[in-house]
């Protein structure tokens, strides 16, 4: 699992669906998503500067997720890998799950085919009348 | 007969059926939800489960909002239906029983979720029902897409 040590929540996406960690700078594709943006804005990079982890998304395309903070690569046990309960999935739509770090520390798991990316937006919104 | 478990968050004084607790506990370590409501704002674990965090003071506009990671400094575990809760507060006080017309309608609110009043100790106490809330939150299969 690749866990991300974002200062506003820690997040972590299950290393198979992670293609690359880049710079953000180096990505040089569709604009990267910040999936915790509505948390709070991204903070500024400071010592570790920002990456962008690339996941294969829905239809199998590229996603760029803004990583703002330290990234670590660890197992983790099934076990403390907890679904969310029903009543949180229609308003959670890009995470699938919970885990729990031995320390008893909770992280979100992201499921990259859920994320909304702008660019599939735009794809999807009809084209605007002119009338 | 009526037994209610009376909780306070900051002034406010809340009751809820005895038969939906299931545990209380001490402060809660919660992880928020980026695009949660502010009624269900975050999760936490709870015996090897994902669960919902309840913000009551969001609910009720009583008191400060729930902040991850830290909760409030006792926990109430609530089993609605199949769901089970878990609702930071204050304080717990001691459980009551009161005659079914000492429930009445609440004055002050019309929430759904608001279902009595009684007084506890001498504090008008507002009877919540959580199941009520759960109801928009569940996935609903025959729901037209938006």
């Amino acid at each position: 699992m690749v866990h991300v040590h974002d200062p506003r929540v820690r997040w972590s996406v299950q290393a198979s669906q992670v293609l690359q960690i880049v710079a953000a700078d180096e990505w040089p594709a569709a604009p990267a998503v910040d999936v915790f943006a509505a948390l709070a804005p991204a903070p500024h990079p400071g010592a570790d500067a920002r990456r962008v982890v690339i996941v294969r998304g829905a239809g199998g395309r590229e996603t760029a997720l803004v990583a703002s903070g330290p990234i670590s690569v660890a197992d983790v046990d099934a076990g403390d890998v907890l679904p969310l309960p029903v009543e949180l999935t229609r308003t959670a739509l890009a995470i699938s799950a919970i885990i729990v770090a031995p320390d008893a520390s909770l992280s979100l798991l992201l499921d990259p085919l859920a994320i909304a990316t702008p660019d599939a937006a735009l794809r999807e919104e009809p084209c605007p009348s002119r009338s | 007969m009526r037994s209610f478990v009376p909780i306070t968050i900051d002034a406010t004084w809340i009751a809820v059926d005895i038969t939906t607790v299931k545990e209380i506990g001490g402060p809660l370590t919660w992880i928020a939800l980026p695009t949660a409501s502010a009624a269900l704002p975050g999760v936490t674990a709870w015996r090897g489960r994902a669960i919902a965090v309840v913000d009551l003071a969001s609910l009720l506009g009583a008191g400060q909002r729930l902040t991850s990671p830290t909760g409030r400094g006792r926990t109430l575990y609530l089993q609605q239906g199949t769901s089970t809760l878990a609702v930071p507060v204050d304080a717990v006080r001691e459980p009551v029983m009161v005659p079914d017309e000492n429930v009445r309608l609440p004055r002050a609110r019309n929430e759904a979720f608001c279902t009595g009043e009684l007084d506890v100790e001498g504090h008008t106490t507002l009877v919540v029902d959580l199941g009520v809330l759960l109801e928009g939150h569940r996935p609903a299969a025959a729901s037209a897409p938006h």
